[in-house]
């Protein structure tokens, strides 16, 4: 797979404060805030059914529970290797949407970080950053 | 990662005895500079991180923050000059009070404390729909539930399908999705609104 340009932004799991309180752990079953860990819009049937990136027209490769993604902050250059633990973002909630940092830009939202994930390669106050992501 | 390299550095540096630092005599005999002296260890993906810690603040003690985390482990969080603490926005150690929820990422020391580089106090990042919109509050359906966003004067930020971020809030429309970065208030459970980024 050619690394996929688009955005990344963060969310709770596993056990948490606050509105996250109430989000499980995942649909892996083993998400939690506090690893290294992410949601990917296809790690099933199901989950596609209702992220949609082909909706956007971004075509994302089939990635089961605990594939290893490496995932790299297009503002800072900042790479963090993590696994998927859950399903997400809903891409097609926001087709077409972009964010930038400069001339680098990322267009759809494509991978959902947990806070331990994005806090080693951007502040959790950014909440959207333009990305890259591989599998090597 | 040579930016994440120099932060550590200088974290180290502030934690280890800068005058002024806050808190900097109470390390006593770690011997730090084995801590410091290797590039950390990379984690594993999907492992848990030991440079991140979450959880409630349960007792604020000098620059130490006791807090108990989600998952019942305790965690001591030191503060230092060099740490960049967040509450809605940049904000300053005097803001923290128990009860606060957080997140912070720094260096764990070898006796398990976590020297933290920053912290996040009370943010929240929800996936909601707009039920409702009102005089300066927004109400969001999040996971079913019912959550109040206090649009902040001066503070809050609307980012429309990836425009620069504007302070007008009247663009929302109820049924759309958006994210929302924000500040959860502990003792009523609604949040204050950081920057709100919706869908076209």
């Amino acid at each position: 797979m050619a690394a996929v340009i688009g955005e990344m932004s963060w969310f709770c799991c596993g056990n948490t404060w606050g509105p996250c309180g109430t989000v499980g752990h995942g649909a892996c079953g083993t998400c939690n805030s506090g690893s290294l860990q992410h949601a990917w819009p296809n790690a099933s049937d199901a989950c596609l059914a209702i992220t949609r990136p082909d909706a956007c027209g971004v075509g994302l490769s089939r990635r089961t529970c605990g594939f290893r993604h490496y995932t790299t902050n297009l503002c800072t250059g900042s790479r963090i290797g993590t696994t998927i633990a859950d399903c997400g973002p809903q891409t097609d909630l926001f087709c077409g949407e972009t964010a930038c940092c400069g001339s680098s830009c990322g267009s759809n939202r494509i991978i959902d970080l947990t806070p331990a994930a994005y806090s080693a390669i951007a502040s959790l106050s950014s909440g959207l950053r333009p990305c890259s992501v591989d599998v090597v | 990662m040579s930016a994440t390299m120099d932060r550590r550095r200088l974290l180290s540096t502030a934690v280890l005895g800068g005058a002024g630092i806050v808190g900097a005599t109470a390390l006593g005999s770690l011997a730090p500079e084995a801590a410091f002296a290797a590039d950390p260890v990379p984690v594993e993906p999907g492992a848990p991180d030991p440079n991140f810690a979450e959880g409630r603040i349960s007792k604020i003690s000098g620059s130490m923050l006791l807090v108990t985390g989600s998952d019942a482990v305790l965690h001591s969080i030191r503060v230092t000059d060099g740490t960049s603490i967040w509450k809605l926005t940049p904000t300053t150690f005097d803001r923290i009070a128990i009860g606060d929820g957080m997140y912070a990422r720094g260096l764990r020391l070898p006796d398990g404390t976590l020297a933290a580089d920053s912290i996040w106090v009370n943010i929240v990042s929800l996936h909601a729909h707009v039920a409702a919109v009102g005089r300066n509050v927004l109400h969001l359906d999040h996971n079913g539930r019912r959550i109040v966003g206090h649009v902040v004067p001066g503070t809050t930020a609307a980012v429309y399908n990836g425009t620069p971020a504007v302070s007008d809030v009247s663009l929302l429309r109820v049924g759309r999705h958006v994210q929302v970065i924000g500040a959860w208030h502990p003792d009523t459970n609604e949040i204050d609104v950081a920057t709100v980024y919706a869908a076209a």
